[in-house]
This record gives C-alpha cells, structure tokens and sequence, in this order.
C-alpha cells in the first residue's frame, strides 16, 4: 500500500443558523494514529462526517495526497479508501451479521448471485480478529437485533474493516466496549499501523487517547485549536485546550445552598440497566447539577427518578422510603420531570396553552371540570412565569421555544412540586429566555425547591448549580462542589480522571 | 449407561435447532393458518381436493397472487402501494379497448405491450414521487389511485368490450397436464429466489429495514424504492391481462377493492408493514388463506355482508397476528 495523507484545511459547516464547524483543521498520515478531541458540541462529529462524505461542507477544502477531493456521499468517500466506523447507525437489525458487513459491497459471482459462502468464510475469518472477547455464540448467521452492544460495534469495526480502507475513522468505538475488547482493538489498530493504515481515533477517555495517539488534534467551539505530537501535549494542557478561558456567570446569586436544610431525597444503591451503585443526597433549596458527556445515563437517573424506569436500590423521599413504580407514584410524592425534547414528550403541540398548562393537574379540578377557576389559575401560572402569549387560547406552537419551554415546566409548578427533575431543558432555547428560565429556576430553588437539573451545556450548569455530579457510563465518577466547581475539573472528570489527579498549575 | 446418554444428545440438539430453525422462519404462522383453513374447507366441500377443484382454486387464485407479490416487495422496501387496483383497472380497460373481439394476433401482441408498459409507467410515477421527491407512500398512491381510476373511465366509459377466445384460451392452458398458474407460481418462486439471493434482494431488506443504515453502508435506497414500485405496477398490469383472459371484458370498477386484499395477503404472510422482513412465500401462503377463506364463506351459505365481516376480521387477525405470538413467547421466557 502506498503512503497517503488525508488532510482537511479551514472547513465551514453550519446546520440553519448554528456554526457547527467555523475552522476545522486535520491531517493524517499512513501508519499514524490522530485522536480528534474536544468537549460536547465542538464539532468533531461534523468535521468526521464531513471527511466520511455524510456532509457536505460550507467552506474549506479536502486535500488527498496533495490533490482536492470532494466527496457528494459516503460511497464516493469509500472509493478513495476513507472508511468511519459509526456507533451503531450503518446496522440493519433484521439482516445478519455477514449480511450487514457485506452489505454494499457484496461479493457477486459473474452470474449475479451473491457468494454466500464465501462472505459467510471472510466474515468468520473476521470475527476471529475479536476471538475470545466477543459474547459466545455470535456467529455469521446471527441476525444482528440479537447481539449485545458491544458485539454490534464490534460488527461495525468489522465492517468497516471488510472495505481494506487506507484511511479509517473511527468516531467514540470503544464507547461501548469492555477492558478487554478495547485491549484487543488497540491490538489491532497497532497492526494496522503496520499495514500502512491511517487511523483518526475520536474518544473522551483519556487513558485511551494517551495510550494510541501519535498525534493528537484538539477542537474548541468548532475550531482547530491546537495540533501536534503526543508527547508535545501533556494531560493537564490538553484538557486547558478544550475549554475557553472565559469568566463563567453565576446566575445563581445567593450564595451556596443551607447544607443543614432537610434532605428532601435520599438514593442508595440505585441500579438500573445502564445505572450502576448511584449514590446522593439532595436537600431542601439545592439545585444539584448532572453532568458529563451526552449519553451517560443522566437522562435515565432522572427518569428513574420519576418512576418510568424499573430500578433496585431504595429511594426516601422526605424521610419516608418509597417504591417509584410509576409517574403517577413519583407525582403523589410531589415529583415532577421537565423532559428534554419538548415537541415530543413535553407539549400537545396542537393544543391551547391553556390545556397544555392544565394537563397534569385537571383531576384537581373536579367533574365537570371548574373551567373558570381553572383559566384563573392558569392566568395566575403564565403571569408567574412572565410567558409572552397572545391568549390562553393560542395553540401552544405559536410560542418561541424559550416560551414554550416555560409551559412545559409551568405544567408541572402548578402542582407545586417539592423535587424538580430537569432533563436538559434549555437545548434549542435563545439567550435571552434562557436568563428568565435561570431566574425562575433560582427562585424556586429560593422557595425551598429541590431540583436535579442535567444539562449538556457546561457552563449553565457552572453557572446555576450548588453542586455538580458527573456521571460516565452509569456511574457517578465525580461531585464537584465549592472549591472544584470550575470547567477545568468539570471537563476532566467528564472525560476520565478527577481534579486531584491533575495537579492544577500555572 | 455412557454410550446411551453420546448417543441421545446430539439427537435432542438436533431436534431443536429444526424446531428453532421452522419457528424461526416469518411465515411460520400463517403456514399454520392455511392448514386450518384447508381443513375448514375440506369438511365443507367434498370434492376439496379433486384435481378439478384445485384447478379451479388455482385459477382463482393467480391475478390476487400477481398483485400481492408486487405489494410484498414494496412492503418489504419500506413502502406501500394503494394503487395497484386501480391500476389492474386501467390495464383491463386498455387491453379491451385496445383489442376488440375479432383482433389479430398482432394487434393481441401490440395491446399486451402497451397494456403492460403503461402498468409500468403508473409504477414509475408512483415510484419517483415517493423516491426522488420524498412523499409519503400512502398519500401518493392513495392520490394516484384516481388519477388511474380516472384513467380507467376515460378510456372505458360504461362496462363491456370483449377480447377474441384464442386470448382467453391462454389463460386455460397447461403442460403435461400442469395448468398455467402452476408454471406461473414456481416460475416466480424460483425467480424471487434468484433475485434474493443478488445485490438488489440485499439492498432491498436493507432499505426497508433501516433505510440511513443502508444509506450509510452505500445503498441507493431512492432507486430501491423506485424499482419496488415499478416492479408493483407491472405485476399489477400482470394482473389485469390475468383478468382479462379470464373474464374476457372489461370494467372500470373491476379492481378496485383487490388493492386491500393485496395488502391484507402481505401481512398474513408474514410481512411486517414496517418494512425490512417477510418475502414472496409467505405472501402467496396469504393469497391462499384469503381465498379459501372466501370459498368457506360461499359453502357455508351465510349471507353476503358476512363475507364483509369476515373480512374485516380477517385484516384485524392479521396484523395482530405476528404480535400475539410474539406476547406468547415472551411469557414462556
């Protein structure tokens, strides 16, 4: 195999109004192992796609070997040897895994037919890369929805490695495997290298990225901002590289919350599928904030939190010990979840303000129902929460999304909650309705409200939160509180290691 | 005692994996349906399974087994197709007006032709507007099935027409004493198999199954969907030469209500309406199903708005069907 270089220089994407990439720059060689790093939301997903020909740029230029290139789809992509490993998103569940790893370019024979036995032989031949670390039993055959996580990522490694790509990108796929299986991956990319093989490894695991790097390239706010050898960045800088230097507003003006105040909700040994021994108090008048990367389980601590996933472990609410089995438990012990997607878990898109704000409360209203003193309360609701609203009556879609959103937490404070869960809620809302949603937020939280507020946005929760716990693959791995509460240790403990272990110099 | 138990075990391991293997297979379900309907219809008619009568079914049969097979590859690529009726309509109209009692043979070969490139030209529409322009299948079609209908009584304002008897003839032939449908039903089994087993079957399960999958793996999932609905429209004009050899005339209203059987056929066969599952088999097990299910009804001498009901309840037991016997599996994990 001949040596290439991919190299991308200056690209521009923006998706409507957002910059999701302003100017990304990377470059790699046969036998090197680039890992691409950045926080949540710095466009390393764009600019991998872009490179894989599942996006096109807005600006910028790709050069291969020397020449541009521009790829219209990832099949042209392909054609020049540049292969991504997805998490996940290029598997058919109903099909096999022969058939998935073949599947685009089967191999024909001359009278048309595909040459069953033959994928069915190399696929073998390629599950045996991964023998003795894959759950028993995966076979050619296996349709793909029967495998675990982990097995289907490893299809998808596999997959990419049926193409014999020259360059190979590989976006979080250690995501989801074990010690083991990214042992043996390491193994493999080593091997690779070898074959003259290029390697873009995107991963937030930090012992990873230091143990396969060659070369590591560092993206911030959808920039290239730093790219060099692996030893010309050590640990310490390179989490200073991801986050910007700037003062992070406090929102949240009155000081740290009464640590003496009553514990208003107690976990222990809370285990779900994807929650492991999660642990935490919260009192009375706390916002405690959930961080860490997307995907950690924090939006499934809080919906176990409200009753809509199965759990062991026990849970006391104010003292008492309760079994959350369902929503409807969680609101009698005065719990109530602000989704994260509102158009679709948190509104009626098509119905009245009104009916959307009265949703969870109409049983109090009797039968039939008191539809004046309900518009009062309403009326009382929309004043509370300063909603700009034409009418009552106005379909609940003619409202900004900072507006709506408001409904969709004023729904639930009409019922006067006593623990608040928050499911990212400010994603899609503009910066002048974020400001009134955080006042809103601290008022309650004033009012003795205790509220658990996840969100992917760093600096919010820097901003509004007493403490922080961060979660990584359902486990809390960090609280971060007074002293540490900074976007330094918030992105460190996200990505793997504490602040304690990163002696923090200047 | 030892040699015993070497020798029991591979035999017990075997008998699952068969049973596995059948209870695995999509048509499993409606293969158990057949065999009660086929019991049911035994018991009320004697001369069940008399060579006249299976001729007589088989006959029966083909233009419904045509049409579904045509839907169940458009099911299967993750669409729909409402307007395959309307346009086995169109083509019945087309041939009779086209040929007239006394034509030649040549004027046969040339109605034939443009009978069948303008089921192809309906599937085509029909294909591009769903591929290439993103409509919704079942609004499409729903819409394309009056513009063929349209069409239809255009071109055929009031029934009638007739075609000459050496055309209708075609549809009574056999060899070695097998009739047509026979030869048309093992031609299109090996046919599917065929193409299964090629690229386009591939990417077809691929593209219904999960069609940003297949996008991403470098599947054209647009000129997949467009090919199944070119594929329905002339299987579809299939169908109305198939009807129109067997009654001879033509009506602009003669297809109309084939377009739910069709579909109805489809999922008692085992194919998902979701898409990405199922297969010609299958669906040809459901083309039977149905139309023993209609030969019951005759036999039973029950009035006629039975044979709605029974309808009805047949579409209801079809799509729940697949789901209970998924909710007694689970209960026996």
């Amino acid at each position: 195999m001949n040596g290439v270089t991919l190299s991308a220089q200056n690209l521009v994407k923006r998706y409507g109004g957002v910059v999701a990439l302003s100017d990304g720059n990377l470059e790699v060689h046969s036998g090197e192992v680039v890992t691409l790093v950045g926080a949540n939301g710095s466009g390393k997903s764009t600019l991998s796609k872009i490179v894989t020909g599942v996006v096109a740029p807005q600006g910028g230029q790709l050069l291969l070997n020397n020449q541009p290139v521009s790829f219209s789809s990832p099949l042209a992509a392909r054609q020049h040897g540049i292969v991504a490993v997805y998490q996940e998103l290029s598997l058919v569940p109903r099909m096999t895994v022969s058939e998935n790893i073949w599947l685009g370019h089967e191999l024909v024979s001359r009278s048309g037919l595909v040459r069953r036995q033959e994928m069915r032989d190399r696929t073998r031949a390629l599950l045996d890369l991964f023998q003795g670390v894959m759950n028993a039993g995966v076979e050619p055959d296996t349709p793909v929805h029967q495998l675990a996580p982990s097995d289907k990522q490893i299809a998808e490694i596999l997959k990419a490695l049926s193409l014999e790509p020259r360059i190979m990108i590989l976006d979080e796929a250690t995501a989801s495997l074990d010690t083991n299986q990214v042992k043996r991956l390491f193994e493999l990319i080593g091997e690779w290298k070898k074959q003259g093989k290029g390697i873009v490894f995107i991963s937030h695991r930090l012992d990873e990225i230091y143990r396969i790097a060659d070369h590591i390239t560092v993206l911030r706010n959808g920039k290239t901002v730093a790219s060099a050898p692996v030893n010309e960045i050590p640990r310490r800088e390179l989490v200073h590289l991801m986050i910007e230097d700037v003062e992070i507003a406090r929102h949240n003006g009155s000081g740290p919350a009464p640590m003496q105040a009553e514990v208003s909700l107690k976990v222990e040994n809370l285990n779900t599928r994807r929650l492991k021994d999660i642990n935490f108090e919260v009192r009375r008048g706390e916002l405690l904030g959930i961080g860490g990367l997307q995907g950690q389980g924090q939006s499934e601590l809080l919906l176990t939190l409200f009753g809509a996933v199965p759990y062991t472990g026990s849970l006391t609410v104010f003292g008492r010990p309760v079994q959350l089995t369902s929503p409807r438990r969680a609101m009698k012990e005065h719990i109530a979840f602000v989704p994260g997607d509102r158009s679709t878990e948190g509104l009626l898109p098509v119905r009245s303000i009104l009916e959307n704000l009265m949703l969870p409360s109409w049983r109090s209203y009797g039968f039939p129902i008191r539809m004046i003193k309900a518009r009062h309360d309403a009326q009382q609701a929309a004043q509370n929460l300063k909603l700009v609203m034409e009418s009552l009556d106005a379909p609940v879609t003619s409202l900004s999304g900072g507006n709506a959103q408001k409904v969709v937490l004023g729904k639930w404070l009409l019922r006067s909650p006593k623990i608040l869960l928050l499911d990212d809620p400010t994603k899609g809302v503009d910066v002048g309705a974020k400001g009134e949603f955080y006042k809103l937020l601290t008022e309650l939280r004033n009012q003795g409200t205790s509220i658990l507020f996840y969100s992917s946005d760093d600096e919010e929760l820097l901003g509004l939160c007493d403490r922080i716990l961060v979660l990584q693959d359902g486990q809390i791995t960090a609280e971060l509180q007074g002293e540490s509460l900074t976007h330094y240790d918030l992105v460190a403990a996200s990505m793997g290691s504490t602040g304690q272990e990163l002696p923090y110099e200047d | 005692m030892k040699t015993e138990e070497i020798a029991r075990v591979p035999r017990t391991i075997e008998w699952s994996r068969l049973i596995n293997r059948a209870s695995g297979q999509y048509y499993l379900f409606s293969l158990l349906l057949l065999a009660i309907v086929v019991v049911i219809n035994a018991q009320l008619q004697e001369n069940f399974f008399t060579p006249r009568a299976m001729n007589g079914l088989l006959r029966t049969v083909l233009p419904s087994l045509l049409l579904a097979v045509g839907q169940a590859i458009v099911v299967i690529g993750g669409g729909i197709d409402l307007s395959v009726g309307a346009i086995v309509t169109m083509v019945n109209v087309i041939l009779v007006t086209q040929m007239g009692a006394d034509a030649t043979a040549a004027e046969v070969w040339r109605a034939v032709a443009i009978g069948l490139l303008a089921g192809i030209a309906a599937g085509a529409v029909n294909g591009a507007a769903v591929a290439f322009l993103r409509f919704q299948p079942l609004v499409t079609t729903f819409a394309t099935t009056s513009i063929f209908s349209g069409i239809a009584v255009w071109v055929l304002p009031s029934p009638g027409g007739a075609v000459p008897s050496a055309f209708m003839s075609i549809y009574r032939w056999d060899l070695a004493g097998i009739i047509l449908p026979v030869w048309i039903i093992l031609f299109l089994l090996l046919a599917w198999t065929f193409v299964r087993n090629t690229k386009f079957g591939r990417f077809l399960y691929a593209s219904g199954g999960q069609p940003i999958s297949a996008y991403m793996s470098a599947v054209p999932v647009n000129w997949i969907r467009f090919t199944t609905y070119v594929i329905s429209g002339f299987m579809s004009a299939l169908t109305g030469l198939a009807i129109t050899m067997s009654i001879g005339t033509g009506s602009a209203l003669i297809g109309l209500d084939m377009t739910m059987s069709s579909i109805v056929a489809v999922v008692l066969g085992g194919t998902a309406l979701s898409g990405g599952m199922g297969g010609v088999f299958g669906t040809m097990i459901g083309v039977f199903i149905i139309t023993i299910i209609r030969n019951v009804i005759s036999f039973a001498n029950v009035p006629s708005w039975y044979q709605v009901l029974v309808n009805g309840l047949i579409v209801m037991f079809a799509l729940a069907g697949p789901g209970l016997i998924d909710l007694i599996r689970r209960r026996r994990v």
